[in-house]
């Protein structure tokens, strides 16, 4: 599974990087950084959900 | 493009009055009976403008406002600023009178204004930003508890809650130690005279009061942004000091309304949070036993149901820019749409047993951040790790805090506020 960012609404609000660090990073700049491309774990099905602008999905 | 606000008339769609002094004199709990019956009933519903007898319709001449109370609905209006601007009409319940307070920074504008000047903000703000700072927060809250151990009776809100807030916002900024009691001083009472007259002096208008505090945060911050210009820093005040918009650098106005907002925004939110968590886990000690078995396992959740259960933030407004339909109504362009976080917060489609104070519920989609999009709360990392420092220190060094009175409410529609609460701490 692959993680889109849709970058009109991602706002680096950073609760994706607080629930998967190893993941999701927002960088200084406040633009979101996402390490690797492969996941398949509840960790980042976790962050993906709880985006609180809806910017985060999932694609196989 | 040239919208008319507020001015669309639109017949009542229920016979729920939220718009009265009288309603909104009602607690919480009170208040939400009718928020309950509207989610149920009503979701989105048309109501008269709130009630102001100091500015009369025929004076602020607005029509009425949307009042939207699910969850879900708050969501879309958040997420869609397109559609729900915070510029157009600014972000106020209350009718005002044009020019009657300044913006309150990026709080009022719409992308593309607003997302640059929240850029400038982000970094600060970010996750790791936030953990790079934790360590003077902890150092904060540990100072703050202990001044409090063997105090006996203390106000929790004017000794312990409202103390580390305004602390983190001046760190923050970058305001050296030896202002940092001014500039906090200065803050809580722009916060405490825009939401309670009693904290005024005898014999001070409010606009001067307030006018006094600004003047404070202004001097405080136009110097100290200055001052970083030459002797760059690690601060929000530097990253102000390095800002051009269009190659100009921010103007002492811009300057003074990013600290406006900083003081409110990040001040009287945490504070309210701070001491409703206090009061429910007083009344309800199997939630403090279950959190302080395992505080590092459980605090993240914890603090997630403070902030929902707290909701310290009533609402907001938003102008909508086109027609829209939402929750079977028809919103018309320039209509004023308000968001009430208090009943999103407490819906039960959401939430099982809504009022029921339960640490265990883990992350929910709750609104005390707000509904989610562009003015999500941007401090709210700062704000959990605020939180999660200042209740490690009250559950271990304070095993023994214990409310002994009924908390004295703050009544305003904006606010979910708690004036004082007495306490012992022994």
């Amino acid at each position: 599974m692959k993680v889109v960012v849709d970058r009109n609404r991602c706002t680096g609000i950073g609760i994706c990087d607080s629930i998967a660090p190893d993941i999701f990073e927002v960088g200084d700049d406040g633009a979101l950084i996402v390490h690797g491309d492969d996941f398949d774990s509840e960790q980042v099905a976790e962050a993906v959900r709880s985006c609180p602008a809806r910017a985060l999905s999932l694609k196989d | 493009m040239t919208i008319q606000t507020f001015g669309n008339e639109h017949p009542l769609t229920t016979d729920k009055d939220i718009s009265s002094e009288t309603f909104w004199r009602q607690n919480f709990q009170e208040r939400d009976q009718t928020f309950a019956w509207l989610r149920k009933n009503a979701p989105v519903s048309w109501h008269k403008p709130l009630e102001n007898p100091l500015l009369p319709p025929e004076v602020h001449g607005q029509a009425g406002f949307w009042a939207v109370t699910l969850a879900e609905d708050i969501r879309f209006v958040s997420l869609n600023h397109e559609q729900f601007s915070n510029a157009l009409g600014g972000i106020s319940f209350r009718p005002l009178l044009p020019g009657m307070f300044p913006p309150v920074s990026f709080l009022e504008m719409d992308p593309p204004d607003h997302t640059r000047y929240r850029q400038i903000m982000s970094a600060a703000f970010t996750p790791r930003a936030v953990a790079r700072i934790n360590a003077k927060i902890e150092e904060r809250a540990v100072q703050i508890v202990s001044d409090l151990v063997g105090a006996g009776d203390i106000d929790v809100v004017e000794d312990l809650s409202a103390k580390l807030p305004m602390l983190i916002v001046a760190d923050m900024l970058g305001v050296s130690e030896s202002l940092t009691h001014t500039f906090a001083t200065a803050g809580e009472r722009l916060i405490g005279g825009l939401a309670d007259p009693d904290i005024r002096p005898e014999g001070v208008s409010l606009p001067d009061f307030i006018g006094e505090q600004m003047r404070i945060l202004r001097e405080i911050g136009v110097d100290l942004v200055s001052f970083r210009r030459t002797h760059p820093g690690d601060d929000v005040a530097t990253a102000l000091a390095d800002a051009e918009f269009d190659g100009r650098r921010l103007s002492d106005d811009e300057i003074t309304s990013v600290m406006q907002l900083f003081s409110i925004a990040g001040n009287d939110t945490t504070t309210q949070t701070t001491s409703w968590s206090i009061l429910q886990m007083d009344r309800n000690p199997d939630q403090r036993t279950w959190l302080a078995e395992d505080f590092d396992g459980r605090i993240a959740s914890a603090v997630e149901e403070f902030v929902r259960h707290a909701s310290p933030v009533l609402q907001f407004a938003r102008t909508a820019t086109q027609d829209v339909e939402l929750g079977g109504q028809q919103i018309q362009q320039g209509d004023k749409v308000v968001i009430f976080y208090c009943s999103g917060n407490r819906d039960e489609t959401v939430f099982e047993d809504p009022h029921r104070f339960d640490l265990s519920r883990g992350r929910t989609p709750h609104v005390g951040f707000g509904g989610g999009g562009v003015h999500y709360c941007l401090g709210n990392g700062l704000a959990k790790a605020e939180l999660r420092a200042l209740f490690r220190e009250i559950l271990t060094r304070l095993p023994k805090l214990e409310v002994t009175g009924e908390p004295e409410l703050l009544f305003n529609e904006f606010t979910h506020g708690i004036r004082h609460l007495s306490a012992r701490t022994n």
